[in-house]
Order: structure tokens, then sequence, then C-alpha cells
């Protein structure tokens, strides 16, 4: 100590103890320490790793966050005792977690064009569309390995989606639907065969048409037999997926042929259509998206300001809620997989809980983004955890126990077009740079 | 018994001049004073020289006890009490002691009086410290007050009347007539006058009130400050000198040093304007004939006479308004929510100014025409730019069609208005669109008459569209709210100005003959009606009948743009010179509200089709959004707000905003920049 300067801080100092649930390893001993008052994260941060150092000659330095009932530290201590009313005088707990950031930023790969898909459900393949109209899937793996190139639709993809995720290393096939700009909804099939050179060029085996304008987004049920779209035409459709799977394993019955202009080329891709069990209407305007996390209730979100929930056997609406803002991109998940994220044609992502009586209010409001977020996913395990994309080109991170977002990726160079968690520790995002970015490193117990 | 009473008043002067009278007049009366009657008879003519001589003085006698002042001044003090022990009774008029009469001891004085015949009528008098004799006529006076009759035997109270007027040979006498007797007895029509009102107050004629009404008591308060009264001002009034501050702490000669400035601030005083300046800076004094005079005392009390003189104290009719009262009281501009703000997305791609932009019906799409030839079409949602026309002229004008089934796209050219099939909606549409975007005889449908047709349909074969070549050069171009019908304004045109095209037939004609020189035109959107603006004049036409209803005269320089509210019953107009007008047709046809918004021209005017908005661009770089409510009571006059201005374009060859569009369904802003950057200001 300083035999006079800084007295009156060194004398500021608080009682805590360090707990964590995090594996031995990486626990402190439980004893309460006194450490002065004006540390923030990082100087808490360095005294755990002395900590764990002292035990453990071997620990590398990690940074970790902390939490006070139940709420991350973000900023002096101090300021947050007084900031949240907690007295000074007790021993404060400190539960550490490892800090959530992105440690490793790996190649981006490229296209053609922007990428406006992407999916991240398979942990060892990324599913990307893009507006030259190919689905592209890529293997994971430091290489950029582009396998198969999907290739049949008119318009831009909007949505790509895994509709099974069994295709680890065992599994050899991929079953995908695709939604595009040309109306039409594409299923798929491909190999995973592993092959050198050049990537393979698939068909599709089946379309679903029925939408009379653009289809905005695909959506598979937990079931993995049905999916939705939603559609510029204001309408939900429901498809059937697992009966046209058997129609294209057997690729015998004949369904509607699809009325072919004689000129073009599609009459050699001449192929089964399928059409829509049910269709939900009740927006007014572009349903932007439709998401079905559960089996029988069905979400989306619409240009007409409003999320609706929707009883799927019943094919009626059961809640809605009103933002005042055109929405852009919903994912349900959180505390009990009950709450709603959506993003819209502002800079706030809101997300309300639509277990609470009486209120439409949301529950948290995060505004750091400066323009429109094009899509927002909660973390497959995590019920803290979510990221959103933006078209001001930052995909962040975000912790519900905090109103600062945790990280920050600016990896790309111009508006950001979709995003999703890939592997439980990365996250993929593609933008109009044309580049799918992964940020991977990303530890979240 | 009279000159009795003359006498004894004389004599009691007397007795108080000199006290040998006294003792004559008394002695002489000692006898007769038992027997008063006798004596009185004696008395008459001896003392009548007397009286006759002493008559002047009883004239003015009635008083003479009072005035005879007492020979001591002490006053009315307890003499017996505080002037026991003393030598003196008190003092005479000169300020000398009177001194007290030797006391006769009891004995003697009893002596005295057992010797002393007229001891029984004298008094002792305390205050003066004498013995009084009392005369005569005061003991007669005395007797008669005390039997209860007059004190002076002379009065007679039965004397005859003596009458003070006369009556004889006078003019107007004073009667002395007796009262007659109609005097005393009632009157005989009163008492019929008053039964007649007893019949009609039984019959209910006259209503009485039982009511018995308190007599309002005319309270007025006694103390306060009527200065403002209405009584007091309506005579001009008084008006109280203002109050002076009463002095405080701070103007002692020693204050607290609280009071006592420091040196920075009597420095600010210094920068302080005169008028802000305190009058009075404390200061410290050791003692207070240390304090040094007034200096600013001659001054002042000069200045309060100029003001005396100069400035009569009357009261100055100052009106007190707020400013802010006198602003009209326009709602919150965050009850008005939802409009356009802020700007997020920016549609970038074109190369030179862009003229002109418009969004597709369902609000998916806009369409942009540009001064490098190029027409593009962008995706809203994303900013990205889906087709572009290489269309080779600057693009003036670029108009969608309205209807969903039609998606359609109408680019003016310099001389050319060309019909783009935008490549939406899906294959049954498309293939419609094929059909109707198809001439099979190129040049065929143009009117056969006119040795020189106004315009000519040909097919385009580059676009896959049709081309309608016009024979001047087009300026608007503005589709029918149905999609078939659509208009486009050729202001050098002379009688065919103004042309109406239908699609579905390939048809043109030129319906408005006679018309000033037309900036451009619009359909109702609900109604058959037309609008044509001229430079300085907007015609309303109707359209099934061909013939003018209204003509509005809009009072600005040069119209650039006009607007149709979606209910069809108002208009903006824009000019060149900055000013919009808003015109209710119900109403009048002058502006309702004239708006000088800009700095420069205006370049357009556009309504939203849902929310109650609207917004103009203009060259000096920026767009206003106004709220408008249009009430269905026709009694109740369109609520105008401004609400935002949106800036963000850059200036370009002196050009600013060249065009805004709303968003159909969503209270956004499109605006179109000479910066060759379209943007999208969402709420």
């Amino acid at each position: 100590m300083e035999p006079n300067g800084s007295g009156s801080d060194a004398s500021r100092q608080v009682q805590v103890r360090f707990v964590t649930r995090l594996p031995p390893p990486l626990r402190v001993p439980p004893a309460s320490m006194a450490v002065p008052s004006h540390l923030t994260r990082f100087g808490l941060s360095d005294i755990v790793n002395l900590l764990l150092k002292n035990s453990d000659p071997d620990h590398e330095n990690q940074p970790f966050d902390f939490l006070i009932d139940g709420e991350l530290v973000r900023m002096q201590l101090d300021e947050f005792l007084i900031a949240k009313g907690i007295s000074a005088e007790k021993v404060l707990e400190l539960e550490y977690v490892k800090a959530v950031a992105p440690r490793k930023q790996e190649d981006p790969r490229p296209h053609d064009d922007w990428v406006s898909a992407v999916d991240g459900s398979n942990s060892s393949f990324i599913l990307t569309g893009c507006y030259d109209t190919f689905v592209r899937i890529w293997k994971s793996g430091d290489v950029s390995e582009c396998t198969h190139v999907l290739e049949g639709h008119t318009g831009a993809i909007t949505s790509a989606k895994f509709i099974d995720i069994r295709g680890v290393e065992n599994e050899q096939n991929f079953h995908l639907v695709t939604g595009s700009k040309d109306r039409l909804l594409r299923l798929w099939k491909c190999d995973a065969a592993k092959r050198r050179g050049d990537p393979i060029r698939v068909g599709a085996y089946k379309i679903l048409a029925g939408h009379t304008s653009s289809v905005q987004s695909v959506s598979v049920n937990p079931s993995r037999e049905m999916i939705c779209s939603g559609s510029w035409d204001c309408s939900i459709k429901l498809w059937d997926v697992k009966e046209s799977e058997e129609d294209g394993d057997g690729n015998t019955i004949s369904l509607k042929k699809r009325k072919v202009n004689s000129k073009t080329k599609e009459s050699e891709d001449a192929r089964l259509e399928g059409a829509a069990t049910s269709t939900l209407v009740g927006h007014t305007q572009c349903v932007s998206v439709a998401t079905w996390p559960d089996p029988d209730v069905l979400y989306s979100a619409s240009w007409d300001h409003s999320v609706r929930q929707w009883d799927v056997p019943s094919g009626k609406e059961t809640w809605t809620m009103v933002c005042g803002k055109a929405l852009n991109c919903l994912d349900i998940g959180g505390e009990g997989s009950a709450l709603v994220a959506a993003g819209g044609s502002d800079p706030v992502l809101r997300i309300w809980d639509p277990r609470k009586p009486g209120s439409l209010a949301p529950i948290f409001q995060y505004s750091s983004h400066s323009s429109w977020i094009s899509a927002c996913k909660w973390h497959p395990r995590s019920w803290f955890h979510l990221l959103s994309a933006s078209y001001d080109g930052k995909v962040m991170l975000w912790d519900l126990r905090t109103a600062w977002p945790l990280a920050v990726m600016e990896s790309h160079q111009d508006k950001v077009l979709c995003a999703d968690w890939w592997k439980d520790d990365s996250v993929v995002s593609g933008g109009a740079d044309s580049k799918l970015c992964i940020t991977s490193g990303i530890e979240i117990q | 018994m009279g000159k009795e009473k003359y006498e004894e008043s004389s004599s009691d002067e007397e007795v108080n001049s000199s006290s040998d009278v006294v003792e004559a007049s008394s002695d002489e009366e000692v006898e007769s004073s038992s027997d008063e009657v006798e004596a009185s008879s004696d008395d008459v003519e001896s003392s009548e020289d007397e009286s006759s001589s002493d008559n002047e003085k009883v004239e003015e006698s009635d008083s003479s006890e009072d005035e005879v002042a007492p020979r001591n001044t002490v006053g009315d003090i307890p003499l017996v009490e505080w002037h026991k022990d003393e030598e003196h009774i008190g003092y005479d008029i000169k300020g000398r002691k009177i001194m007290k009469q030797p006391r006769k001891d009891k004995l003697a004085s009893f002596i005295e009086g057992a010797d002393d015949p007229k001891n029984w009528r004298k008094i002792y008098d305390e205050y003066n410290d004498e013995e009084i004799e009392l005369t005569k006529d005061e003991i007669k006076i005395i007797q008669r007050v005390i039997s209860g009759r007059t004190p002076h035997a002379e009065v007679n109270p039965y004397e005859d009347y003596v009458d003070w007027f006369e009556y004889e040979d006078k003019g107007h006498p004073l009667s002395n007539a007796p009262e007659p007797k109609r005097r005393f007895i009632p009157s005989k029509w009163e008492q019929k006058r008053v039964a007649n009102l007893v019949r009609k107050i039984r019959a209910g004629l006259i209503k009485v009130s039982d009511q018995h009404k308190e007599e309002e008591h005319n309270v007025y308060s006694l103390w306060t400050d009527d200065t403002d009264s209405v009584e007091n001002k309506k005579h001009g009034g008084y008006v109280p000198a203002p109050k002076p501050k009463l002095p405080g702490h701070e103007e002692a000669y020693n204050p607290p040093v609280e009071y006592i400035p420091t040196a920075e601030e009597i420095n600010s005083y210094e920068l302080m304007y005169e008028e802000d300046r305190p009058k009075f800076i404390p200061r410290r004094y050791l003692n207070y004939r240390s304090v040094p005079a007034y200096d600013k005392g001659v001054k002042e009390s000069f200045d309060r006479c100029l003001d005396q003189y100069l400035c009569p104290r009357t009261r100055k009719k100052r009106i007190n308004i707020d400013p802010e009262s006198l602003k009209p009281k326009l709602p919150s501009r965050k009850d008005l929510r939802p409009y356009p703000t802020t700007c997020y997305l920016e549609y970038r791609g074109h190369m030179g100014p862009v003229n002109c932009i418009s969004v597709d019906p369902s609000g998916q799409w806009l369409a942009s025409g540009s001064t490098d030839g190029t027409a593009r079409v962008w995706e809203i949602e994303t900013g990205r730019c889906l087709k572009i026309w290489e269309v080779g002229e600057v693009a003036r004008q670029i108009c969608w069609n309205p209807s969903p089934d039609r998606p359609i796209l109408a680019v003016v050219l310099e001389y050319d208005v060309l019909l783009l099939n935008s490549g939406m909606g899906d294959i049954d549409i498309q293939t419609k669109m094929k059909e109707l975007l198809h001439i099979s005889e190129p040049g065929a449908t143009e009117d056969a008459g006119d040795s020189k047709s106004a315009v000519t349909w040909i097919q385009h074969e580059k676009h896959d569209g049709i081309r309608m070549k016009h024979f001047k050069a087009v300026l608007s171009i503005e589709w029918h709210f149905k999609g078939d019908y659509f208009t486009t304004v050729v202001p050098s045109g002379d009688s065919k100005a103004i042309l109406l095209h239908q699609l579905s037939k390939k048809h043109s004609e030129t319906p408005f003959r006679k018309l000033g020189i037309p900036v451009t035109a619009v359909f109702h959107p609900s109604k058959k009606k037309f609008f044509v603006a001229t430079k300085k004049f907007v015609h309303v036409y109707d359209l099934s009948k061909v013939e003018k209803i209204q003509k509005l005269e809009t009072g600005v320089r040069e119209i650039s743009s006009i607007s149709i509210h979606p209910g069809g019953e108002n208009i903006i107009v824009g000019s060149k010179e900055g000013k919009m007008c808003w015109f209710d047709l119900e109403l009048s046809t002058r502006p309702y509200k004239t708006l000088k918004v800009h700095s420069k021209d205006i370049t357009r005017v556009t309504f939203h089709r849902t929310y109650p908005l609207f917004a103009s661009a203009s060259d000096d770089c920026t767009a206003y959004v106004f709220h408008s409510t249009v009430y269905s009571d026709l009694n109740q006059n369109p609520l105008i707000v401004p609400l935002e201005i949106l800036r963000g374009h850059k200036p370009e060859h002196g050009r600013g905003v060249l065009d805004c569009k709303y968003h159909p369904r969503q209270p956004w802003l499109f605006t179109a920049g000479a910066d060759s950057i379209i943007k999208l200001y969402c709420h």
C-alpha cells in the first residue's frame, strides 16, 4: 500500500465472495475477500484469474463475466450497487461465468450475390440462400468448401431450412426446403457423400406452389413433418412434407403438372407440385416471418405491425400483439421457450412475454443498432442469449441480464440480411456484401 | 316677586365684588328672612333704583356665577387629603400661595356660631378656604327649589299668548281656520279603491307574494383597497404609487457579511445592463457617522420632480398577451404518430439525379427514373435493385399502374411514354400482361381523322413494351385508379395538351380543347372527375359530361404539382415559389390555407393513401411531413399540423429533392434526390 496516496480509494472496499457453477478447475476458494469498489468486470476478472493461477499454475487467463442478483455487472461495482440499491455492508456474492465473446473470425465464404438466407441448425453443414437464385451447402471446416449448389429457383432466395437435422456424419441425406421471391417453395434432397472438386448441382424434387407473391420465410415444425411459409400475399400456408418425402422417394404419383412455357427450359425439369394443406389468413400485409416452435402453436410477424399466435389444428388466431412497427424478424425462445423477440423497421429489438396477462408492452427493448433489424435468433440452449443482425452492418449478441450488447460483430461491410447460431458456439451471418461470415468461439454454458 | 329676584341677584354680585356690601345688605335682611312675604313689599321700593341700574348686568347674568373665577387654581383635587399638612390650600391665578386661614378650634367656633345670629346661613367653602354667608335671596331660591316651584318668583307660567304673526291685510295669511272635519275621517274614495283591490286579490287577479323579501344589505368592504373597483376605473381612477421595497438588513450601515457582495460580483454588475444592475450595493462602515451622504439624493429628487411634472400617473392601457397563446392550438406531435422521421434505408445505384419515383400498390417494389437514362425497380425491404431498363433518355416521370393485376410501369421520356412490363406478379398475370402490351398492327390505332395525330402507339421491341410517341414533349403522366385509363400532359400541345389514353384499346383522345398551358393533370381518386393544373389555376372537370365544374384560384406564381386527398374533397397544390395551398372543394375556390414552407421550388406534393399525412419535397433539400385530418363533418375545417422536416439530401446543381412518395401501406416516405440517392424515411 502506498503510504499516503489514494488512501480514500483504498478505504472504499466491498466484501465479495466469488461463486460459480463452472466445473472444478475454474472454481476459486469460497472465502470472502475485500476488493476495491471501483473495480469493473475486467478488474474482477483479473482477480479471479489470479486466484485460479494460485491454485493451478497452468491456468490460462480468460475473461469472466460477473452476475449480481442475476444481473450482469457492466459498470463499476460501487456504481452498480448504488444503481441497484444493494447494501455494500453485506458480503456480496459475485457469480462468475465465462464471458461470452467471439474469439475467432473465420474466413468469410464468398458468394456471387447478396446472401439472404442462412440456416445453421445442422452442426456440420451450413445452408445459405443467395440473391443469385442458388442455394448452397457449405461444409464445416477451415477451408471454405461448397459441397452442393441447389439450382432451380428463378428469384432471390428468401429463406432456406434443413428439414431434418439428422445428418451429422452417418446420415447421408439432407432434406431441405427453400422459399424464394419467385413465389415458390422447393423441396430438395441431396446426398452428402464426400466428394472432391466442384460442388454437386442438385435440382428440387418437388415444388410447392400456391403463394401469389414472394415467399418471405419458411419454417419447419418440431416434428419435422410440416412446414409453414409466410408470404407477401398476406397469408401463411402450411405444407405437409412427410407425405411429399414419400412421394419423392416413390417418384411415381403424379400430381398436378406445372404449367410450362414451351420456350423455357422448364420442360426438362417439369416436376411434381404440391399444394398447401391449409392457409392461415388474418394478416393484412406482408407476412415477413412465420415460425413454428411448438407442434400446435405457430407465430407470425407481419408488416401490418402485428405479431400473431395461431392455433394450428383449428387455424385460429389465439393472440395478437400490435407493436407499431413493420416487423422483419421474429423468434421464439428464452425462458420456457415462450418469449417473443422481434425486430423490424426501427433499430429496436423488442422482447415480449405473451404469458404476461393484460400487458402488451415489451419486457425488454434493446436499441444499440442504428438501422432496421433484419434477423434475430435465440440461442438454441441458453435462456438468456440471443443475436440480432441489422442493416447497419452489425451483428450483436445480447444477454437478457444486461441492457448493453455482449459483443458487436462488425464483420460485414454492408447490410446484414440474415444471421443464425451454428453449433451452439458460432454465429453465421450473410449480408449484402455477398459474404457469409462465421464468428466462432462463443462459449455459452 | 320678580323684582325681588333681580335685587337678589344684583346683591349677589356685590357679595363677590366687595365684602362690605355683602355685610350691609345681609344685615338689612336679617329680620325679614323668616317672613319673606312681608319683607318683600318693603324691599320693592328700597331696591327699585338699584334694580334699574343693575338691569344690564342681569341681561348677561344667567351664568354669572360660573364666570366668577375661583380664587384657588389647583383644580379638582382631594384638598383635604393633599393639603392636610400644608400651610396653603393652593395657588391663585398669579401663582402665589393661598395660605390657609388660621384654624379656629372647635370650641371657639361653636361659641362664635352660638353668638352669631346669622351663623345658620353660613357655609364653609373648602376649596377657597373661606366661609360664605348666603344672602336672603339665595335662601329664598333654595326654599323655592325645595318646595318644587320655579326658582325665580317672577316667572309666570300662565302668561297670555302673544301671537307672533300678523293676519290682517296680508296676501297669503297663514290660515287660522280650525282643521276641517274631513281631515279626521277616512276617505270614501280610498275606501272604494281598497275594496276594489281586495276584490281583485280575492279573485286572484292580483297576486301578492307571501314571501317577505329580505332586504338586501348593501354590504361593501370598508377597508379594502378599492382602487381596482369598477366604479373607480370608470372615473379615471386613483392610481396608487407603487410601494417601495422596505429597507432590509442589507441597507444597514454595517450589514452582516453575507450581504456584502464579493469583488467578482461587483465586477459582474459592471457587465450588466444599466436596468438590470442592482440599485443598491451594500457596504460596511465602521460607525454610523462615517456613512456618507446619499450621493444620488439630488438627482433622484430631481428625477422625481420630473416624473411628477412630465409623467402624471395615469393608468397605461397595456395588453399583456402571452405570445404563446396567440399561436393556434395544435395537437402534440407525439399524439399524431406514426409519421416518417428517420432515414434508415438508401437506394443507391443511379448515376444521375433521380427525377421520379413510384411505389407499387402492394408496397413491395419501388420504381425510379433518372437523368442517367435508366429506370429501375428496387426491392423496398432490402434496397436491392432488381431491374434496370436502359431507356436511353432522361426519365421524367415514372408511374406504377394502380391496379395490382397490372404490374405495368409508365415511364415518361422526352417525347415518348413507355409502358413497360415490370415482371412482377405470378405466371398468369405475366401472360396477361404480355397480351396487353402487344400491339398487332403498329401505328394503326391512331386517330385516322387527324392529319398529324397526337400519339402513335408502337411496339417497343427492346424492352418488350409499348412506346407511345407524342408529337410534343410530354411533361407528366397519371393513371386512373382503375388502371385502364391514363392521362399525359403535353404543355406545348395547345388544343391537344391533355391526352386521355385507354390501355386496353390502345386508344388516345383529346377531350379538352381550350386550356392554358397545363402543368399536370390528375384523376379523382373515386369519382369521375379530372383535375388539370395550369400555371395559376386548377380546373376541375366532370369526365362523364366533359365540362368544367370548378376553377380554383391558387394565387401562386407557378404551380408545380398537385395531389388529391384520398377522400377526394381536398387538394394540395405546390408552387415554384415554395408555397403550398390547401383547397377544400366544398368550402371555396380559394385556398383554405397557404403554407409558406420552402425556400425554393416545391417539386412534389403528395398525400398518403391511408394515413392522415401529406408531404412536400423541395429543391432546398428538405421534405416536409404534415399531418392532415379531414373530418367527415362538413362544418369542421381540416386540421393541418406540420410534423417533421426531413433532411439528408445534398444539393446538386442547385436542385435538392426531386420527388417524394409515400409508401401505400406504411407511414414511410421515399424521397428522390438530385444527389442520385433515394432515401426511405420510416416512423
